[in-house]
């Protein structure tokens, strides 16, 4: 008997099921590797148990593990070489998990704190009953005086677990649920925002990640062309992208291009390097789009049949001219006619965009402008172009509110407006809260304002918020209640926390992998969970029962939320089939939007009301902003500012990822911390001696909106006039009451701004101004 | 025969994976390493090249995971490099591999 036997006997698996309205069949997942028969074995003094990675600790991919346990605990963490989607190999994040899962600073019961011990150390442990008492009675307090929408649900980026935090909102009843004081929800929604609007769906970059045969898929060709767009796929592995099948990708054959303004290893091996001034890839987009259709180099067989508003664009981009805009990113003019030649002429083309796209103020046009050229070669559904993502088996995103056939979502939840300001007309259609609007709520004590916040999965004050100093105070002074879901104590946790849950890592805990959209996996418990921590979703469940009921929150384990939630997508399987099993992938086909795939309706076409890819995006025209991409310059930058120029001559850019940290975690792990010790800024030599700055001095970055200080690392791999500085750091080492370990000190956020872009998408998190001077260290 | 590690350099990318699986599986502080990551550049080499590359180089305390290879494992590094772009093997048959430049290959 096959193993596809096994699994189709053993959970009665249909051929085919209903997801998003397209029917999705199960792919061949009898792939050339000998897939292990179950999820546990022995194996020389060790219990082996096979699952995904998730969180905690964060990350976006769901690389297959091998946990190796002895005596209760994971002794080490091995890649799974029979997983299609890491073929064996693993990051420094996983290998040093036991690190993190046994660390002397890990937090292993819940704890209360008085609201007037905030940032003291006067932590109380307390039983989870007792904790569950104080959340209930402090939540149903606040909501009682203040109303329901009175509460905060503040994410991270840390999947799965951030997933469940909408759930957790709608059983709260409140609309106020987002990446916590993020500005501009700045982190892919204005990409996907705008390009779903565009093509009715979300592509990928296909890196044959939607097979489980993977490069050896007959379907399958390798892209001509990776085009690494303001990101460095290899360490940031954003998204449900593993950077290094781009690697894979270059031994078949593709090339790179690369834009971005520090070379990195990936513009370092490309074809072509576009060393851009942060903040005008828009401008790029546009100029390559000129040329592209200047040079007939367009697919016409797509642009005709299957696009909308082609002419308009074209005449749009006749403007931005390669000339006037290699002014304006300041590279080489014959660089972007080379570029717009490689993709206009390429078979296939890949985008690998990032999220500098997003951390410009209209980040959204950013992403138009490039989806756009996907659209002008026909590369959407291409092989070795750009893939549909549609969630595998309806499993991928299943629990958002707007999927109100569930009882915990109250009726009239999404009636409710989130707190927000008028003008945001694309975070407002989403029904998200505006960053600013809610830190100038409660620091104005408007009658609307959070009353309290629950940090699930994140460290704002580190990390996701800009000016982390008003957040501090705001949070901590007028909130009435708090809570911090997490499994350390953070520099958020000790300065606002009255309670402090502790949450599980992953290997003590199971769940559904996925949230993206090649295939359905598990996340498989190992171990017992250390000391008293608690799952995210068991937690979940708990809190839902006391304000949903038991009959809306039945649950009595988290394999049955999960066996519900997998039951509504309709595939016939349940939590033990996918653990069983490891990993389940769709069959995916190309060209769906020639066969009907891509719509509910089944038609051909793409899912948006022209049923066309929207050069010219229709919806976008009812928001009362352009419906074309455009380009417009930071709101701060030597061109549009030139005065305060003068004052803060260097651009700042912020948030490029490092080996092994994941955002504001892993300082506290020895072997992560030895490859990256410091928080650091990157100068180019030339800078450097204009400013009197050595290799390895201690940097004060300063502009109109604060200070900090990093430590200088002097590279010609950053454009000359750019400094790029370190995000997340905070110094776990130090004393908690030092500044709530120091997390200030050298917080980049001090020097942006909370403000987003017109309609409420984007942020200028990457294209600032600032000045340097050496201080002391 | 003796064996080696063959390293493709053109596809290292720095990810310091090969450092802290070794570190891991034999047990090493942070600062101790069985193979140790090394930068070339970066050199602009003209207006469009630039060199930027990097190549992990086992030292004395690599015993090439005996213990792991005598169970019929791969070296934890080779297993869990990223980019694979490290190999294991006799040094004949690793050396019959080299196909074109910027390979090394390291004896033991």
């Amino acid at each position: 008997m096959s193993e596809k036997d096994v699994m189709e006997e053993s959970s009665g698996l249909g051929k085919s099921v209903k997801s998003v309205g397209v029917v999705q069949s199960i792919a061949d997942n009898d792939h050339a590797t000998d897939r292990r028969e179950s999820y546990t074995w022995e194996e020389d003094g060790y219990t082996v148990v096979r699952g995904n990675a998730r969180t905690a600790p964060g990350c976006h991919d769901n690389c297959g593990v091998l946990m190796y346990v002895k005596d209760g605990r994971v002794v080490k963490v091995e890649g799974d070489e029979e997983d299609p989607y890491n073929q064996g190999r693993l990051c420094l994040r996983c290998l040093t998990l036991p690190e993190t899962l046994y660390h002397e600073d890990r937090q292993l019961y819940p704890m209360k704190r008085a609201r007037e011990d905030r940032g003291k150390d006067k932590w109380e442990r307390i039983s989870w009953d007792e904790a569950y008492d104080m959340l209930e009675q402090g939540i149903k307090d606040v909501q009682a005086r203040h109303g329901k929408e009175s509460v905060y649900v503040v994410c991270g980026t840390g999947r799965d677990v951030i997933v469940y935090e909408t759930i957790l909102a709608a059983m709260l009843g409140t609309p106020n649920q987002a990446m916590g004081f993020f500005p501009g929800q700045s982190c892919y929604i204005p990409r996907t925002f705008s390009t779903n609007l565009k093509g009715g769906v979300f592509f990928e970059g296909d890196y044959s990640q939607f097979f489980p045969d993977r490069y050896d898929n007959p379907k399958w060709r390798r892209p001509d062309y990776v085009f690494v767009w303001g990101n460095n796929p290899v360490v940031a592995n954003s998204d449900g992208n593993l950077g290094h099948w781009i690697v894979e990708c270059m031994k078949r054959g593709s090339k790179l291009i690369t834009a971005d303004p520090k070379l990195t290893w990936c513009a370092a091996h490309s074809e072509y390097f576009l060393q851009v001034r942060p903040g005008t890839d828009a401008a790029l987009a546009l100029a390559l789009a000129h040329v592209i259709i200047e040079e007939d180099l367009y697919d016409h067989e797509f642009v005709e049949n299957w696009t909308y508003g082609f002419e308009e664009y074209a005449e749009g981009v006749e403007e931005w001219t390669p000339e006037r805009v290699a002014g304006i990113c300041d590279i080489d003019v014959d660089l972007i006619y080379d570029v717009a030649r490689a993709i206009g002429g390429a078979e296939s083309w890949a985008l690998q965009w990032g999220v500098a796209l997003d951390h410009t103020s209209e980040g959204f046009y950013s992403g138009m402008a490039c989806w756009d050229l996907v659209g002008l070669t026909g590369m959407f559904d291409h092989p070795g172009g750009m893939v549909a993502g549609v969630a595998p088996f309806s499993i991928g995103f299943p629990w958002i509110p707007a999927a109100t056939d569930v009882d915990w979502i109250p009726a009239d939840l999404t009636m409710k407006p989130a707190i927000t300001y008028e003008s945001y007309a694309g975070l407002n259609t989403m029904g998200m809260p505006a960053s600013d609007a809610i830190l100038e709520g409660m620091e104005e004590g408007r009658e609307d304002a959070i009353k309290c916040c629950w940090f699930y999965a994140t460290n704002v004050l580190a990390n996701e918020g800009a000016v982390p100093e008003r957040i501090l105070k705001a949070v901590q002074d007028t909130c009435e209640f708090n809570i911090v879901s997490d499994i350390w104590m953070t520099p958020t946790a000790y300065a606002c926390a009255d309670l402090f849950l502790p949450v599980t890592c992953f290997p003590e805990r199971s769940g559904i992998s996925g949230h993206q959209p090649y295939r359905t996996g598990a996340i498989v418990k190992a171990v017992e969970p250390a000391g008293e921590a608690r799952s995210d979703q068991t937690v979940l469940i708990e809190v839902g029962k006391r304000f949903c009921g038991e009959d809306v929150v039945p649950f009595k384990t988290d394999e049955e939320l999960y066996d519900f939630l997998i039951a509504r997508g309709g595939s016939g399987m349940d939590y033990a089939t996918v653990r069983d099993y490891g990993w389940v992938y769709p069959e995916v086909e190309y060209y769906r939007y020639k066969t009907g795939g891509l719509r509910a309706d089944g038609k051909p076409g793409f899912n948006t009301t022209t049923m066309k890819y929207e050069f010219d995006c229709v919806p976008l025209q009812y928001m009362g902003v352009a419906s074309l991409a455009s380009y417009e310059e930071p709101p701060e930058s030597p061109v549009s500012t030139p005065e305060l120029a003068k004052e803060y001559p260097l651009i700042l850019t912020t948030g490029a990822r490092n080996w092994g940290f994941f955002h504001s975690e892993g300082r506290q792990i020895p072997h992560l911390r030895r490859v990256h010790p410091d928080p650091e800024v990157k100068l180019h030599p030339a800078d450097a001696a204009r400013y009197g700055i050595a290799e390895g001095d201690w940097v004060l970055i300063e502009n109109t909106y604060g200070s900090c200080k990093q430590k200088a690392h002097i590279t010609p791999r950053i454009k000359e006039g750019v400094v790029s500085a370190d995000h997340g750091w905070w110094f776990p080492e130090r004393q908690r009451d030092d500044s709530y370990f120091g997390t200030l000190e050298s917080n980049i956020n001090n020097c942006l701004s909370i403000k987003s872009g017109k309609i409420g998408l984007g942020n200028s998190y990457k294209s600032g101004l600032c000045r340097v001077s050496k201080v002391e260290g | 025969m003796t064996k080696g590690l063959l390293i493709d350099y053109n596809y290292c990318t720095g990810c310091h994976t090969c450092e802290v699986a070794c570190q891991m599986e034999n047990q090493l502080p942070p600062d101790k390493f069985g193979i140790e990551l090394k930068q070339i550049g970066p050199d602009q080499i003209d207006d469009r090249t630039w060199q930027y590359d990097f190549f992990p180089v086992p030292t004395d305390r690599c015993n090439l995971c005996a213990g792991r290879v005598a169970k019929g494992k791969l070296p934890s590094c080779v297993k869990h490099c990223q980019a694979g772009c490290m190999h294991y093997g006799d040094i004949e048959d690793l050396a019959a591999q080299i196909t074109g430049s910027k390979f090394a290959l390291f004896s033991k």
